[in-house]
């Protein structure tokens, strides 16, 4: 049941939050070991919200339009009273967190349980969350398949209906890659929409945070709740309450499919994904982002050394703590010479002047979210064009040009694998990305495909999701 | 122009910096050191001009 149903049958009083909770936590504790989305189950403070939620109804105020409904965190945010982790050993060491992230007590103000934080990579740093220290996440169409990163567990636990709805953050794809490759709605909101505080960050010039959910109405329900003034975060820009409008007319939007960079350098069906998107919405134009592969080459360098210098004193002193996927990639961004990075921001802001300009004449651009579908775990190199290529950078080949402007981009999944033709049947998606603060089209666009029923999360094959 | 030495290269900036290297961790750095060293071969062909400011811009306080 989706995660809006749910909140209205709570509110109506038709249901008890708390026997909401005690059904997810006994589905978690089945077939968590399935998909090994959660490294922590806050089953105490979720009934104790629960009761609470319960209680409100009982004396007959309003708790809220997320009311009962059961969501979790990627393990970057504060959760009060335990420890965040961000996917590291080195972060047991650290003091339980004082009080939870901004987003976090902005879904609890709304009503919503708080389950349990999730499994990621390590500080972020990667697109497959196989974390040395907690173990892979397993996708939950394929279990030998990675749920894809850095935000894996996120994606999982909702791909596999653990939740209906999770957060994660996106610096160059970790929203994007996650919910392609598990075929799940994710939102990578404008950079500097959503507050980022309480949160563990990674390279803080790049850094989003953002929901994933089933359906897209969950999208737009965590989407509406989350937004709010902080002025913890010095990166955020409010411009007050701007609320998805999931409204599928979309007459008046001009579309195009993004060419260039992102008609190269994936598979069949990648590229599939999007003209089945742009088939049904009758874009049948080819605009190009200037710059696309310089911009991911600038995201790509100024995450290395925003990483590196984060890390730096734990580098110094324990380093062989760290995963050894991400040691040896911080290790080395601490060391970058100051031209590369100075170079890397230069470009940065003159790739976004000529990419803005794009949106003088389109409103919602198309393109690949990933370049294949999941990978099977372990798996290190792809063939793509006829050469083996590592498979960990590409994943975020389409992503990472988009995030280090800032554009807000929605994740789509696609519903008809069959039809697509996807290797093994298993999901993909695309992405739809729009000018800073326009997320209000991306939604509509979003409307419009489901209704049409292009984009849904596709439902697991029976057998696919079997304990382990 | 000389060639890069991506193991030599780690060796002196990490004593600048202060960071203890371990000999099993040479290969990973110096690998992503060459991966980082053809992006940034990427981006020095994109024309500039002094006006060209970089993406980040400092504020000094968040309200006035």
């Amino acid at each position: 049941m989706s995660g809006t149903a749910l909140a209205a049958q709570i509110r109506a009083g038709t249901r008890r939050a708390a026997d909401v909770v005690e059904e997810r936590l006994a589905d978690i504790a089945a077939r968590n070991v399935n998909f090994n989305a959660f490294t922590e189950v806050t089953a105490a403070r979720a009934r104790a919200e629960a009761a609470a939620v319960d209680a409100k109804v009982a004396a007959g105020q309003d708790p809220g339009p997320m009311a009962g409904v059961p969501v979790a965190v990627k393990n970057l945010f504060d959760l009060e009273g335990i420890a965040t982790l961000a996917g590291a050993r080195i972060e047991r060491d650290t003091p339980p967190a004082g009080r939870d992230a901004f987003l976090v007590r902005q879904m609890r103000a709304a009503g919503a349980i708080m389950l349990g934080a999730l499994n990621m990579d390590e500080y972020a740093y990667g697109f497959t969350t196989e974390n040395a220290h907690f173990g892979a996440c397993h996708n939950p169409h394929d279990l030998a398949r990675i749920a894809g990163g850095s935000s894996g567990g996120s994606a999982a636990a909702v791909a596999g209906g653990l939740v209906p709805i999770t957060l994660g953050s996106d610096t160059n794809g970790s929203i994007r890659v996650p919910a392609s490759l598990c075929g799940i709605w994710g939102l990578k909101p404008t950079y500097g929409r959503l507050s980022r505080s309480g949160a563990f960050l990674f390279a803080a010039s790049l850094d989003h945070l953002g929901p994933f959910a089933r359906e897209l109405a969950d999208l737009a329900l965590a989407y509406n709740t989350l937004q709010g003034e902080d002025a913890e975060d010095p990166a955020q820009h409010w411009l007050g309450h701007a609320p998805a409008d999931l409204s599928p007319e979309i007459g008046d939007l001009r579309m195009a499919v993004a060419g260039d960079h992102f008609i190269r350098g994936g598979h069949a069906e990648g590229f599939a994904a999007v003209e089945a998107v742009a088939r049904a919405l009758g874009a049948t134009r080819s605009v190009t982002i200037p710059d696309a592969a310089m911009g991911r080459a600038a995201a790509f360098l100024i995450t290395m050394a925003e990483g590196g210098n984060l890390h730096l004193p734990n580098l110094r002193t324990r380093p062989d703590d760290f995963d050894f996927a991400t040691r040896d990639r911080l290790l080395a961004g601490a060391l970058l010479p100051a031209h590369w990075l100075q170079q890397a921001q230069r470009v940065r802001a003159a790739y976004r002047a000529r990419a803005l300009s794009v949106f003088d004449e389109v409103d919602v651009l198309i393109a690949p979210a990933t370049p294949f579908v999941a990978p099977k775990i372990g798996q290190e190199m792809i063939e793509v064009e006829g050469a083996m290529i590592p498979v960990r950078p590409n994943l975020g080949v389409y992503t990472q040009p988009i995030s280090c402007i800032g554009l807000p981009v929605i994740a789509a999944p696609i519903a008809d694998l069959a039809g697509l033709g996807t290797p093994g049947g298993m999901p993909i998606g695309v992405q739809l990305i729009a000018a800073p603060w326009a997320e209000e089209k991306l939604f509509r666009v979003a409307a419009a495909l489901e209704k049409l029923g292009i984009c849904a999360a596709p439902q697991i094959k029976a057998g696919d999701s079997h304990p382990r | 122009m000389p060639d890069f030495d991506p193991e030599a290269y780690a060796r002196q900036a990490a004593a600048a910096i202060g960071l203890p290297l371990h000999p099993a961790h040479l290969p990973g750095i110096t690998m992503n050191l060459a991966l980082a060293r053809r992006m940034a071969g990427l981006i020095e062909q994109m024309k500039l001009s002094p006006a060209d400011e970089a993406a980040p811009v400092f504020v000094a306080s968040k309200t006035p």
